[in-house]
């Protein structure tokens, strides 16, 4: 890309001298702008229909002698839209440059590698930089929203510094990772997710990798799909300082819908009480003392918190949770940087601070990052750079509950902090002010590359890349202020630690060999060496004698508690890439990878990944050109292998496990066979630790069929795709017979299918000079279904919900990934007789319960008893479809863009439905609702389909209005932007209304952190 | 350019590439060690026995899962409203293969046989160890073998009768063996224990030759009375009256053949930590070891926290029979354990094992509280408690081979002889209600026997096996305490997890 900018200019430089000097002529000036209403150099500028032509300078200004011929002015940059001005009688121009989203000259870049768009053979998609939302963001991820099709990202909710989840093309493993694989300035850093060492600012371009022939020269890292990004890069002609800042204030987007009247929230607990069994003291308010600690706290009767004791005042509190907890955060981003260029130096320098505060109180996010970037051209030849980024973050506090009863105060009678009993631990001022959770990381990440052009047609680069890290967390629980801290004789202090290195060795070779007019020949070929090393530890102390020194000296803890563990594994690649073109009209795409991994068992220590993608340019054929409708027409192919080594290391060895056993005075330690894992969902401990020599990759067979098609000069254009991936190996935890003395072990076995269509388009509507105004949208539909497991048709998957008593989600043959499993229900009970009838007995039969249905027993029919036979699969989280419409208008200096995001279809499995204002709807003799139960504090919920809600969507997610002024009004600016950005403005759904109806990957909303309203103020400066 | 390239970057690709395509890729692991590394010395040894007992205390089994397994089913105990399905299944005898409280106690009995295999197939061959320490270690192996296989044909009857290691998934496929041949393991293990073990008790949570002598009784005893009474699945046993003698025979070594364990005097003092943790001659002959200060539950017990309610920390007399004894502190709990009130009021008001060894009421600051039988909050046993409690942690280890229960086995074993009068009555003097009536019938004496074990044993995890060896379930749960049982009377099924993944299971 850069070459073709230099040749180009070169060649345009040769021809001014040239230019005839005509006698009628007239002199003009003017500046260009790229789309960030940054000065652009490099933009050619003639003068139509004539020889005259100029080069916009370093800070993007031209000046040109117009022949007396001379109407319009075309201006014109590569990747850039161009830009056809009426000259008229003004003298001074204002050029405003509009990326081109369908230019088939843009460059894109793929693995090892860049081609030409339209020579593209695989499913690529771009997004550049200047397209990112303006809006706090800690990474890149979370922007990704709606952006490019065949790619869902979900955000679990709304914490400071969170990431989001990545999908390209549907999950497509079990137990390995489901994240798309990044790639840095062609560094592979490791899963997506949250990309928070690059400052979104950076960023000139992200692509996406999504079928087998682009992602299978990452081979067993690809099946996941690749995200490449590629940072700003100093350019030649320019030498610039911006400074760029974004100021910000959020709103709580949902009310919390919490009881708000202290009477209703102890009327419902008291009814709750009462049917729920409880004897007559244990009714919470009937104005009696139970003691905590060593003291006694009252509990107010009703008749008090109304007023209407004629022996007690009205009860004085009524505390606004939500005041105290929740603010209207104000979160800064500023972002400095100097880039430029000579023709043997480019540089870019840059360091962004960003602050976000979150929306509760004492829980907030820093994080500085810096970057250098610098390309020397040592001869003709040689060409050595290096890219350095360092970056810090800071995590402060945590979420905080809102839902406490407003009837209790922040303190007590002696200026503690309020508990209603020993085991109350929901005090969230008293959580907010004591308990100590910081999160601190450290980055370093660089790479140093040398590019040989050994000749005109070969190229070698080698590159050695590395990247360093750790984190530590300091948490603190006071004094029996958490269950934690009780469940740890007390109190509890920690320190967690961890540290990586990873070292990477690139070489490849690049050929690009023309033979004839007809043939064209890109070939890369290379081989990579990776190493990795992860380390954690972590120093816990329980029961400390005071809380003064928090966990600044674990030592001094009653009981002390060590882990620590290492992971190290090693990748050895071969890899290459053939693109061969024919007559410009045929393109095929050869693609393959050999992975060596130690992860791997001995067995199978190698994998093989090979591709094929077929292009063919319609477009260019005289029969569709005659037709004068498309100005590009490509039927895409292509079908592969990729793989997926998404397991931890030492999976494939024996292990031995330790224990420790009480031997009178001292804790002795064993060893021996079975090796305790995490603990399940049911709170034991895991065992696994036999071997297995034959464990390899996950491999994914995708078949990709596509089409590109762009209108009227490419005004409009068209990407669609329908792909099949089969996923099989499925690295899978397979139970084993306990008997053995084990619970699982590593195996592959099992398919997922992912099929689907996703549609991208874009249509520059008005390009005027002063008026722009364009469409742009994204359609992604995606059915997955788990195919086979082995020996199992169900695997439960995910947390055990303590209020359900049982895991939710599921793998289950022939069903999505994630689907919901529990009992049917049909409304509510209105009589015992109903009850009964239905196959429940006795609480569960009362009237005001829920009704469950009585679908299956053990021979698979119904048999009168609701019992856990009557389990079947209840819902869907993934959606049918998404997507997104994008629009932009600019008109002088003004420009306004919105984006809409949409998510249509899945179910949400809604924990927080029994909100206040639908238990004061609630089922009572007097209003025998058939949609919510009666207030029942023993009641034993069971899964079933009352907790699911449809989770579509459709979100304003951005609106920016901005405003650029680039005149020379401020001395040594210039150019100068200032913008108002407002992120998650509204959301049309028919969700709960007091929650946000994305929820995350497995479709369970338990009360995530409130996604803030953000209202930006920004600007961006150029000196 | 050229020459450049030939000089450096050929060679430095040759080198690199080299070493990249001779990699071999070979995986070390870190911070484990396997079966490659391990035993060696007698370290190793001592270590891998340490692992095998370590099973014990852990959550599924001796610090909850074997209570509740054990307890729940009979008329002892019952459990709190909310607590799991598998919970309700063994309360009302309606056990499913699906139950996850029974697949849990599977899992961690087979994972202690695992261990306990790992002792005996390799500590044998360890090298550099004196031979008494070699076969004592050895010889706990196959106590511990022993011990999981009779809690597993107890519960389960038939099933995978494993005395390997596992080293490949290939091995893992096994059928049921026949009861019969799991008894027969299981004698020969503890004739090797008997044997092989010669040292004095090591520590609390180890055994030695009394250990091994009283299981071995109790085993016996199990066979003769589930022949004599012809409980299901006992058929094999070709004369009860043979293995009568032989429980007699093992129990005598243990009743009067050694000095380390006793009769505690005063009942409170059996339960007492600091007695019989620390004291010379304890009546905890082999316990389930766990300490406050350890790190999770497993290593502590949270045991105390099932039995005791969840109104309010409370505060008790040491000895309930005396209010100005000592106060003890002895917290608040999860109240996940009610007690029936069929074991509640089976006991005569003077049996000191209710006055004493049941709370039935407590006060909290300055206030007394009655426990009410029929309400949330029960009177609760006092057996698990730990006044020096850390939080949820305690010391409270779960006994799992009791002085008493050998004496009584014993008795049983004699039948109404002087020497079986003598033993019961020790038992009942102590818990002041006088002696058994003279001169009953065997069948009579080894009735009452059993009745004696329920009050003495109550909430210890003995009554459903004393009822499946009698085959009284139906006579005690159905007619006497007015329960149902649907399913799992005298084997609870083999769970579900074990039945897909192993082939050879039926």
């Amino acid at each position: 890309m850069k070459n073709f900018i230099a040749r180009c200019s070169i060649a345009l430089f040769l021809c001014l001298p040239t230019i005839i000097v005509n006698a009628q002529q007239r002199k003009i000036t003017g500046k260009v702008f790229d789309d960030q209403s940054k000065p652009l150099p490099g933009a050619t500028v003639v003068v139509k229909e004539t020889k005259t032509a100029t080069v916009s300078d370093g800070d993007g200004r031209f000046v040109m002698d117009v022949p007396g011929a001379g109407k319009t002015i075309l201006v014109t940059y590569v990747g850039m839209q161009t830009k056809e001005i009426p000259l008229g009688t003004q003298n001074d121009f204002t050029v405003n440059m509009q990326l081109a989203p369908g230019s088939l000259n843009d460059v894109v870049v793929v693995g090892y590698g860049a081609v030409k768009k339209s020579d593209l053979t695989g499913a690529v998609a771009t997004l550049k930089g200047g397209d990112l939302n303006r809006t706090p963001a800690a990474s890149v991820d979370q922007l990704l929203q709606g952006k490019i099709a065949g790619v869902q990202v979900t955000t679990g909710g709304g914490a400071p510094g969170a990431g989001a989840t990545i999908r390209i093309r549907g999950a497509s493993s079990l137990n390995g990772s489901k994240d798309p694989l990044v790639v840095v300035d062609g560094y592979p850093w490791g899963d997506a997710g949250n990309l928070k060492q690059i400052n979104p600012e950076d960023i000139e371009s992200i692509e996406v990798l999504k079928d087998a022939s682009s992602a299978a020269i990452y081979g067993s890292r690809g099946a996941n799909g690749v995200i490449v990004v590629t940072t700003r890069k100093g350019k030649q002609g320019q030498g610039r300082i911006s400074f760029n800042t974004l100021q910000t204030v959020s709103f709580l987007a949902n009310k919390p819908d919490i009881w708000r009247d202290p009477v209703e929230d102890a009327t419902f607990a008291n009814e709750a009480a009462i049917n729920g069994g409880a004897i007559a003291t244990d009714v919470p308010y009937i104005g009696i003392y139970r003691p905590v600690g060593t003291g006694m706290v009252y509990f107010p009767s009703i008749a008090e918190l109304r007023g209407l004791d004629p022996n007690k005042p009205q009860w004085p509190v009524n505390t606004d949770w939500v005041d105290l907890i929740y603010r209207h955060p104000y979160s800064q981003n500023y972002t400095l940087t100097a880039d430029g260029g000579s023709e043997k130096t480019k540089y870019a320098i840059s360091g962004n601070y960003y602050n976000e505060q979150g929306m509760v109180i004492k829980n907030g996010y820093d994080k500085y990052t810096s970057r250098l970037n610098l390309e020397q051209k040592l001869t003709n030849a040689v060409t050595a750079g290096t890219n350095v980024i360092l970056a810090y973050t800071k995590a402060t506090g945590q979420q905080l509950g809102v839902g406490r009863s407003r009837i209790w105060p922040v303190y007590d009678s002696t200026g503690n902090y309020f508990r209603t009993s020993n085991t109350d631990f929901g005090n969230p001022i008293a959580l907010a002010n004591q308990l100590l959770n910081t999160a601190k990381t450290t980055d370093f990440l660089g790479n140093l590359y040398v590019n040989f052009r050994i000749n005109s047609w070969l190229q070698f680069r080698t590159s050695i890349n590395a990247k360093s890290g750790n984190s530590v967390q300091d948490l603190y629980d006071p004094k029996n202020s958490t269950q934690r801290a009780l469940d740890n004789k007390g109190s509890y202090g920690s320190i967690a630690n961890g540290s990586y290195f990873d070292l990477l060795n690139e070489n490849y070779f690049t050929i690009n060999k023309d033979f004839g007019k007809l043939h064209r020949t890109t070939l890369v070929a290379g081989f990579s060496y990776q190493k990795t090393e992860n380390r954690f530890s972590s120093l816990t102390g329980q029961n400390f004698v005071n809380d003064v020194m928090q966990n600044e000296n674990l030592a001094t803890a009653g009981t002390m508690l060590i882990s620590n563990s290492l992971q190290r594994f090693n990748l050895a690649s071969w890899y290459g890439r053939g693109n061969y073109t024919f007559n410009d009209k045929y393109l095929l795409t050869l693609t393959a990878r050999a992975d060596g991994s130690t992860k791997f068992g001995a067995n199978n220590k190698w994998a093989f990944f090979p591709s094929a993608a077929l292009a063919w340019k319609a477009g260019e054929e005289p029969f569709i050109k005659q037709l004068g409708l498309f100005s590009e027409l490509k039927v895409r192919g292509s079908y592969g292998l990729t793989g997926n080594q998404g397991i931890s290391p030492y999976q494939t060895l024996d292990r031995y496990g330790s224990n420790k056993y009480f031997t009178g005075s001292v804790f002795e330690t064993g060893f021996g066979p079975g090796l305790a894992g995490a603990n399940d969902e049911q709170g034991r401990t895991i065992v696994g630790g036999l071997g297995n020599n034959s464990l390899k990759w996950e491999t994914t067979r995708s078949l990709d069929l596509g089409v590109d098609m762009g209108f009227l000069d490419q005004r409009i254009t068209i990407s669609a795709d329908y792909y099949i991936k089969r996923t099989s190996d499925l690295l899978r935890l397979k139970t084993i017979a306990p008997s053995a003395g084990y619970d699982q072990q590593w195996i592959n076995d099992g398919k997922i299918e992912n099929l689907g269509i996703e549609i991208g388009l874009n249509a520059n509507v008005i390009n005027q000079a002063d008026f722009t105004w364009s469409v742009g949208g994204m359609f992604t539909k995606n059915t997955n279904k788990v195919v086979a497991m082995g020996e199992s048709n169900q695997v439960f998957i995910g947390s055990l919900y303590e209020s359900v008593r049982q895991q939710i989600s599921t793998y289950t043959v022939g069903q999505p990934m994630f689907s919901f499993y529990g009992y049917k229900t049909a409304g509510i009970i209105q009589t015992l007789d109903e009850g009964i009838k239905a196959g429940l007995t006795g609480v569960d039969a009362q009237p005001g319960e829920i009704k469950y249905l009585d679908i299956a027993g053990p021979d698979g029919k119904p048999d009168g008893i609701v019992d856990s036979y009557d389990r079947t699969i209840i819902g869907n989280p993934n959606p049918d479809f998404i997507y997104s419409l994008n629009t932009n208008v600019r008109y002088k200096q003004f420009d306004l863009s919105m984006q809409l995001y949409g998510v249509q279809g899945g179910d949400v499995w809604d924990f927080q439905k029994m909100t206040a204002s639908r238990w004061l709807q609630r089922w009572t003799p007097d209003n025998p609702s058939m949609e919510y139960p009666r207030a029942n504090g023993t009641r034993g919920w069971r899964a079933s389909d009352l907790y699911l809600t449809d989770g579509s969507f459709l979100r304003v997610q951005n609106i920016t209005f901005g405003y650029n002024l680039h005149t020379g009004a401020v001395k040594f600016v210039k150019s100068l932007r200032v913008y108002l950005s407002g992120n998650n403005l509204y959301t049309f759904t028919g969700f709960n209304k007091g929650f946000d109806p994305e929820v995350g990957e497995s479709g369970i909303n338990n009360g995530a952190y409130p996604r803030p309203r953000a209202v930006s103020l920004g600007a961006n400066v150029v000196f | 350019m050229k020459k450049f390239a030939y000089r450096y970057i050929v060679p430095a690709l040759l080198g690199v590439s080299t070493l990249v395509g001779c990699s071999k890729l070979d995986e070390k692991p870190y911070g484990m060690i396997n079966s490659q590394t391990y035993y060696k010395t007698a370290d190793d040894a001592r270590a891998a026995i340490i692992y095998a007992y370590s099973i014990l205390p852990e959550v599924g089994y001796y610090s909850r899962g074997y209570y509740i397994i054990t307890e729940l089913p009979t008329e002892n105990l019952t459990q709190k409203g909310d607590a799991g399905v598998g919970n309700f299944e063994l309360d009302e005898l309606r056990t499913t293969s699906t139950n996850p409280d029974l697949d849990n106690i599977w899992t961690y009995m087979y994972r202690g046989i695992a261990r306990a295999n790992a002792v005996i197939a390799n500590v044998p061959k360890i090298p550099g160890m004196t031979d008494a320490e070699r076969n004592q270690i050895t010889g706990e192996g196959y106590f511990l073998r022993a011990l999981h296989f009779f809690n597993l044909v107890r519960m389960f009857g038939e099933v995978p009768l494993r005395t390997t290691t596992i080293d490949d998934a290939s091995q893992i496929p096994i059928a049921k063996s026949p009861i019969k041949d799991i008894y027969t393991q299981i004698i020969s293990d503890l004739q090797a224990a008997d044997s092989l073990i010669t040292q004095p008790r090591i520590s609390e949570g180890r055994a030695n030759q009394p250990a091994a002598e009283g299981l071995l009784a109790k085993v016996y005893l199990h066979l003769a009375s589930s022949k004599a009474a012809a409980s299901p699945g006992y058929d094999f046993v070709a004369n009860p009256d043979e293995f009568y003698a032989q429980a007699k025979l093992y129990a005598e070594k243990v009743v009067a053949g050694q000095s380390e364990f006793a009769l505690t005097p005063a009942l409170p003092d059996i339960f007492n930590i600091d007695i019989y943790k620390k004291a010379a001659v304890t009546e905890h002959i082999f316990d389930a070891a766990v300490d406050r200060s350890g790190d999770r539950e497993g290593s502590f017990s949270k045991l105390p926290n099932m039995f005791l309610p969840a109104d309010r920390p409370m505060t008790i007399a040491y000895n309930q029979l005396k209010p100005d004894s000592a106060k003890i502190d002895i917290g608040q709990g999860w109240g996940h354990f009610r007690t029936e009130s069929g074991v509640y009021f089976s006991y005569a008001d003077n049996d000191r094992r209710k006055t004493q060894l049941i709370v039935s009421s407590y006060t909290n600051n300055g206030q007394t509280y009655q426990l009410d039988i029929s309400s949330s909050s029960r009177p609760f046993t006092r057996k698990f408690i730990d006044p020096a409690r850390i939080g949820d942690a305690t010391s409270a280890n779960s006994p799992i081979i009791r002085y008493s229960d050998i004496l009584l086995t014993y008795a049983e074993a004699c039948g109404p002889t002087a020497d079986g009068y003598a033993a019961i009555n020790k038992i009942r003097g102590r818990a002041g209600i006088g002696d058994l009536q003279p001169g009953l019938s065997v069948a009579t004496f080894r009735n009452a026997v059993i009745q004696e074990r329920a009050w003495e044993l109550a909430f210890e995890g003995s009554r459903l096996f004393d009822l499946r060896r009698t085959n009284t379930m139906e006579k005690v749960l159905v007619q006497q305490y007015g329960k149902v049982i649907t399913s799992g009377a005298y084997f609870f099924p083999i769970p579900q997890r074990e039945l897909d993944t192993n082939p050879l299971m039926k």
